[in-house]
């Protein structure tokens, strides 16, 4: 059974120091792997990103990250990532990472993910330069996180983002703003490519569960929403795992 | 940039909580009624707490400002969820 405890929307501040870490002291007894569902700081300064990398330096188990729309809002996203990077924190965007765990390979592929809306009601890349840039933002980051999905070579598949890729996770938030919560374009990937659990975080007043049209487990774990450090889901490999240490980051 | 009508004012004060780097915050649910601001959702610790309080009558210092908005826990998870 792999234990994978994740959470979304952070939104570390200079003045968020000590948040998280009295629950981080013991989470190598309860997960195998941390993942981080983007927002991770309030506007995208680096200094913001230092406060959580200080407490996220040092943990015993791997952590994995996607950035969100607040991580970029400095325009000093790379910044972000390379302070994250530094802690040792695996940052994806359009990219997959693959982590052993006690003898079973798991890959997460990951993607801010952006907005368009759902199916019935998705905009599309028509029309004004802005609006073509605005839906086509959307169909670059999911056809890259189909790409990543489908490149992995693994026993367990977690698709990571920040935008949801369905509605029932956002059913709580106003229903004119959902364009800007996420897109179905994000669940057609995972559709196509196959995953176990998609994570994501961004609806602060959505909801926790939903499932893909294909049926593939949806999170939400934006903090707000699971009203906890992180969430800890499990997920059975179908094998015979081994006790062993936790695993590097490949 | 003209002061807001009465009308426009929640928004106003809105945009004021997303944009001043010391809240950042998209999801407050803001109301005006007479003169009282009712501020609500979710926030992550009570020094943000006090921060939108304080950011709020900066900017309406004639306004009573009500901050009803909510300090999430971030408590260990007591249990797991299976999803396979």
């Amino acid at each position: 059974m792999i234990r994978i405890a994740a959470v979304g929307d952070l939104h570390y501040g200079a003045g968020s120091k000590e948040i998280l870490r009295p629950s981080l002291q013991h989470l190598q007894d309860r997960a195998d792997v941390l993942l981080l569902a983007g927002d991770l700081t309030r506007c995208g300064g680096p200094e913001e990103v230092n406060v959580l990398a200080d407490e996220l330096r040092g943990l015993p188990i791997p952590v994995v990250a996607v950035l969100g729309n607040h991580d970029y809002n400095s325009d000093r996203q790379d910044e972000v990532r390379r302070v994250l990077e530094d802690a040792r924190v695996r940052v994806l965007e359009g990219e997959a990472a693959a982590i052993d765990i006690d003898g079973v390979r798991i890959g997460i592929a990951g993607t801010k993910g952006f907005g368009g809306g759902f199916r019935g009601a998705h905009g599309s890349d028509f029309g004004e330069p802005e609006m073509k840039a605005f839906v086509g933002h959307t169909k670059v980051l999911s056809d890259r996180l189909e790409r990543a999905l489908t490149g992995l070579d693994a026993d367990l598949r977690i698709a990571l983002l920040h935008y949801s890729p369905i509605e029932a996770t956002l059913e709580g938030e106003r229903l004119e703003i959902y364009p800007f919560l996420g897109s179905y374009l994000l669940a057609e990937a995972v559709d196509n490519a196959g995953a176990d659990l998609v994570l994501h975080g961004h609806a602060h007043h959505g909801a926790e569960k939903g499932r893909t049209p294909a049926g593939i487990p949806v999170r939400n774990v934006a903090q707000p929403v699971i009203r906890h450090a992180y969430n800890i889901y499990t997920l059975d490999a179908g094998r015979q795992v081994l006790p062993a240490a936790a695993g590097g980051i490949s | 940039m003209s002061e807001p009508r009465p009308d426009y004012l929640p928004e106003a004060i809105r945009e004021k909580l997303i944009h001043d780097p010391r809240v950042a915050e998209q999801d407050l649910r803001v109301q005006v009624q007479e003169h009282r601001v009712m501020l609500g959702g979710n926030v992550a610790s009570p020094q943000l707490k006090q921060r939108i309080t304080e950011v709020a009558k900066e900017l309406l210092p004639d306004y009573e400002v009500v901050n009803e908005t909510t300090v999430v826990s971030a408590s260990e998870p007591d249990s797991e969820e299976p999803v396979s």
